[in-house]
């Protein structure tokens, strides 16, 4: 409890620094969401939610929000290797939007992409009608921490009826040792409109606490392909949540990449309406001692919806990984389709997985399935690679690349498609892998 | 199909016909629960000193838990000071020697529920314990068992002639502290079946308990142990039915098996305790431990179940795989209609080397009813070529019903196979329209399609169970299509 009291201290002396500090409302949310998190703090093993995953160290390691923007240590040209070339770009920098590294260049002059702490005092209207809208801080402790000590993030707004060409990156770096970065996120996608848009979380070889929880609307027949690749840095601690609202007939794609952080916990909740349709992919590569815990939940709220889920996992050395996923069918959502399947690679005899793949369902006319597995490389793969002269090392090498690269080719950008390989090469199972057969 | 119009009728009309009340002369204890409540059972059994410390021990332990509410389930409070923790058929004497001696009342009450205790008419042989209440009041085969060095008796009396055998192996699995219901069970159970077989026997028979509630506000809470030593082999199969009464009443039982080197035991339930009506009222409250535990290396344990009963399931049989290639089978039908309520699946923990499991779960939601799977597969560091598939079905019949699954698992050995399916359907129109069109009723097809459903599990249970598994969902089924 020495934690919980020295984040609410900090609290009190962060408060009069976050930005809006002349909208009541925000005011009041963050109030409100800083008396929910006092009462419960950080969430417990107890919690069912959060039963493979201890958070504790957060609270002993007592993180410290940067009360003003401080970039003095960026080392620019290697925050230059994350940054997607033909993109539109917003960098926060431990917590805070970074305007020199950032780039609108392009940017229709409907759109709207700027850092929240900016539309906070250009646009309040438009934050006020979504904030906190896709998700309460009532959802778990962590929301409610970030709702009140959100510092900035970023804010898209695509109008009705426009595709936007150019994807839109969010660069999320922290530089200094045992800071916090809080970030929330708003993407908003009108009617018939469509955007891609890229969440990028790094950090220098530091300890140090991400939480960022971004609120997605996709409104009726737009679509958003939304991609997160987490490559924090082996020390950082990673809360990252993506609420997601979708409305009828529309359609919402999320390409998920843990590769970073110590111990990483990812949420992706979205809610479906009338014939809209949901595709979550997730990606989990573990090594040395990392815990990565990915959580969905997909609502099946109206009929027709379609949810389609894959989760990859790969896990080495001391690694654990942990997948837990919901699909919740309502009384109404009649003719619901969804499938959810989680497949784990354990390579070592101290990795762990834990998998919890769940049905709530209350409708009859549905098909739902899912399917879950826990193994490792078949010897007769390895057997076959083997027999036409590849060596065992290779062989195995083949295979782990090729379970976890399923997911990678799913990455349209290419750009982007190129960088999640080069993570997924670095952190790869053996050190030395051999790129021939790339 | 040769039933006649009228025959149909009757079929449908029959609700839950194991309903009646037996009129009997029975003592039963005021409710509430107390340590002298406990003493007072523990010396109406006559049962030696370390049972009355093993209870009160539990009893101690049980005030201080708060009953678990993690389930799929709405439970309505209850109150454990108002339910009768003793209740059992008047004695004339010492207590029956043999049949001519049983209250003839209970006799023709086990004929009516069909369960032969006359052993003398019987041809095919299954000896049977029954109990009624809290007691129990006929074992038959007695005889034929001993000469095969088989124990089979009621717990209490076990207590009395073998407690040395109770001593080392009660609690040992399901400890009296393992959860709020085992620890009241282990405070005041009453009876059940114990069962020993002894080194390299193979039962001659198949063992079977029926579970009878017959008095109103009482509890029943019964223990079953059955240990089997290195290379036996046994078949053990469970029964319960109860009067329809309009308030709940509880049954929280615990069962252990003990399973030594090569030992095999099958383990079949049937059960049909009273669901309620079908507004939701009254109905069996069941919660129920199971767990065996493998200690022997290429032991076996299967379990099979058919829930069609009680308002509220509560119940995880489970398997603990200790030796070496040993193996946990988990068989399982569960069906809801109306208003009931089950939160049912396994456990299965991998210790040792080159264990296997299987779990094959089919649950069936009709009605306003909620079905819930919940199971855990755990593979420790230690289960190297640990093997495991589940496979969870659902169907769902009627739209105000419906169907959950809550599997865990927990993998930390990387030479282990790990492998979960599950599938949520209806009963798709197009196979009712191929049964109609070939002249079943729509309730025959639904029974039918239903049947099939279930059938991997069925083809597990004995031959006799089978058959009345299969009536036994047909009937509860009724009422529940168009």
């Amino acid at each position: 409890m020495v934690g919980l009291q020295k984040y609410k201290a900090d609290y009190q002396q962060l408060i009069a620094e976050l930005p809006g500090q002349s909208l009541n409302w925000l005011q009041q949310l963050r109030a409100d969401a800083y008396a929910a998190f006092s009462e419960t703090g950080f969430p417990s093993l107890r919690e069912e939610e959060w039963r493979y995953t201890n958070v504790s160290a957060i609270e002993k390691k007592l993180f410290s929000p940067l009360v003003s923007a401080d970039n003095s240590t960026l080392d620019a040209a290697w925050l230059d290797t994350y940054a997607l070339k033909d993109a539109i770009r917003i960098v926060i920098v431990n917590g805070r939007f970074c305007k020199e590294h950032s780039s609108l260049e392009g940017l229709p002059a409907a759109v709207t992409v700027s850092s929240m702490a900016d539309a906070l005092e250009q646009k309040p209207q438009l934050v006020e009608q979504y904030l906190a809208q896709a998700v309460g801080h009532d959802k778990h402790s962590f929301v409610a921490f970030n709702t009140a000590w959100f510092s900035d993030g970023l804010l898209v707004h695509v109008p009705a009826q426009l595709v936007l060409e150019q994807p839109i990156q969010l660069l999320h770096v922290v530089t200094q040792a045992d800071y916090l970065a809080t970030s929330r996120n708003i993407v908003v996608v009108e009617e018939m409109a469509q955007a891609e848009v890229i969440e990028t979380f790094v950090g220098e070889s530091n300890a140090y606490l991400t939480a960022s929880v971004t609120e997605v609307f996709v409104e009726e027949n737009a679509e958003l392909i939304l991609y997160k690749m987490q490559s924090e840095s082996d020390k950082a601690y990673h809360f990252g949540g993506t609420y997601v609202k979708q409305a009828r007939h529309s359609r919402f794609k999320h390409h998920n990449f843990a590769f970073g952080s110590l111990l990483a916990r990812n949420d992706v909740h979205t809610d479906l309406d009338v014939a809209s349709e949901c595709d979550l992919n997730g990606l989990y590569l573990g090594i040395k001692r990392q815990h990565i815990d990915n959580h969905t939940r997909i609502n099946h709220l109206q009929p027709h919806a379609i949810s389609r889920e894959l989760y990859k996992g790969v896990l080495n050395q001391r690694a654990r990984g942990v997948f837990q996923g919901l699909v919740f069918v309502a009384e109404d959502a009649q003719k619901t389709d969804s499938t959810m399947n989680n497949r784990n690679l354990l390579l070592s005899a101290d990795a762990e997985a834990d998998a919890k793949p769940q049905l709530e369902i209350y409708a009859d006319d549905v098909k739902c399935a899912h399917g879950v597995t826990v193994g490792q490389l078949e010897d007769k793969s390895i057997f076959y690679l083997k027999s036409r002269g590849l060596d065992e090392e290779t062989a195995r090498n083949v295979l782990t690349f090729a379970f976890a690269n399923e997911m990678v080719e799913k990455v349209a950008l290419k750009d982007l498609h190129a960088m999640v390989l080069d993570q997924l090469l670095q952190r790869f199972p053996q050190e030395h892998v051999d790129k021939e057969w790339l | 199909m040769s039933t006649s119009a009228q025959e149909i009728e009757n079929l449908i009309a029959q609700d839950y016909k194991q309903g009646f009340v037996t009129e009997i002369e029975v003592e039963t204890f005021p409710p509430g629960l107390d340590e002298e409540v406990i003493a007072k059972l523990s010396k109406i059994k006559n049962e030696p000193d370390f049972m009355l410390e093993y209870r009160l021990k539990a009893f101690r332990h049980w005030q201080t838990m708060k009953e678990p509410n993690w389930a799929q389930l709405n439970i309505e409070p209850i109150d454990y000071q108002s339910i009768s923790y003793y209740s059992a058929p008047k004695k004339k004497g010492d207590g029956p020697q043999s049949l001519d001696e049983v209250d003839p009342e209970l006799l023709e009450t086990y004929k009516k529920l069909g369960i032969p205790l006359d052993e003398q008419e019987r041809l095919a042989g299954v000896a049977v314990d029954a109990v009624f209440d809290s007691v129990s009041v006929a074992t038959t085969f007695k005889g034929k068992l001993k000469d095969a060095g088989v124990i089979f008796c009621p717990i209490s009396e076990a207590l009395q002639e073998h407690p040395e055998l109770v001593k080392q192996y009660l609690g040992t699995v399901v400890p009296e502290t393992d959860n709020f219901f085992a620890a009241l069970n282990a405070a005041v159970f009453t009876d059940g079946s114990f069962v020993y077989i002894p080194k390299g026997v193979r039962c001659p028979m198949e063992l079977s308990t029926y579970f009878r509630i017959n008095a109103a506000n009482t509890g029943q809470f019964e223990r079953t142990l059955i240990i089997a030593d290195a290379d036996s082999h046994v078949s053990y199969l469970e029964g319960c039915t109860a009067p329809m009464r309009d308030e709940n009443q509880l049954h929280a039982a615990v069962v252990e098996l003990v399973l030594m080197d090569n030992a095999e035991i099958k383990y079949s339930t049937v059960q049909n305790w009273y669901p309620g009506d079908e507004n939701g009222v009254g109905g069996i409250y069941n919660f129920v431990t199971k767990r065996a535990e493998c200690r022997g290396h290429n032991s076996k344990v299967s379990w099979t179940q058919v829930e069609t009963g009680s308002a509220i399931t509560w119940k995880y049989p489970s398997c603990v795989l200790l030796g070496d290639n040993s193996i946990g089978e988990f068989y399982s039908v569960a069906l809801t209609n109306n208003y009931q309520q089950a939160d049912t699946g396994t456990k299965m923990i991998h210790i040792g080397k080159n264990t296997r499991s299987t779990i094959i779960s089919k649950g069936i939601s009709a009605g306003k009813a909620q079905n819930t799977y919940r199971g855990l597969v755990k593979v420790g560091k230690g289960a190297e070529n640990a093997r495991n598939y589940t496979q969870c079905d659902s169907l769902l019949v009627g739209d105000k019903c419906g169907a959950h699954t809550f599997p865990y698992i927990e993998v930390k050995q990387p030479s282990a196979q790990v492998e979960h399916e599950a599938t949520t359907s209806k009963i798709s129109e197009d196979q009712l329209f191929f049964c109609q069109q070939r002249g079943l009723s729509a309730e025959d097809a639904v029974s039918m399609i239903v049947n099939g459903f279930c059938k991997e599990v069925f083809k597990e249970l004995p031959m006799e169970f089978a058959v009345e598994a299969q009536a036994l969902l047909g009937i509860s089924l009724e009422g529940s299509v168009g």
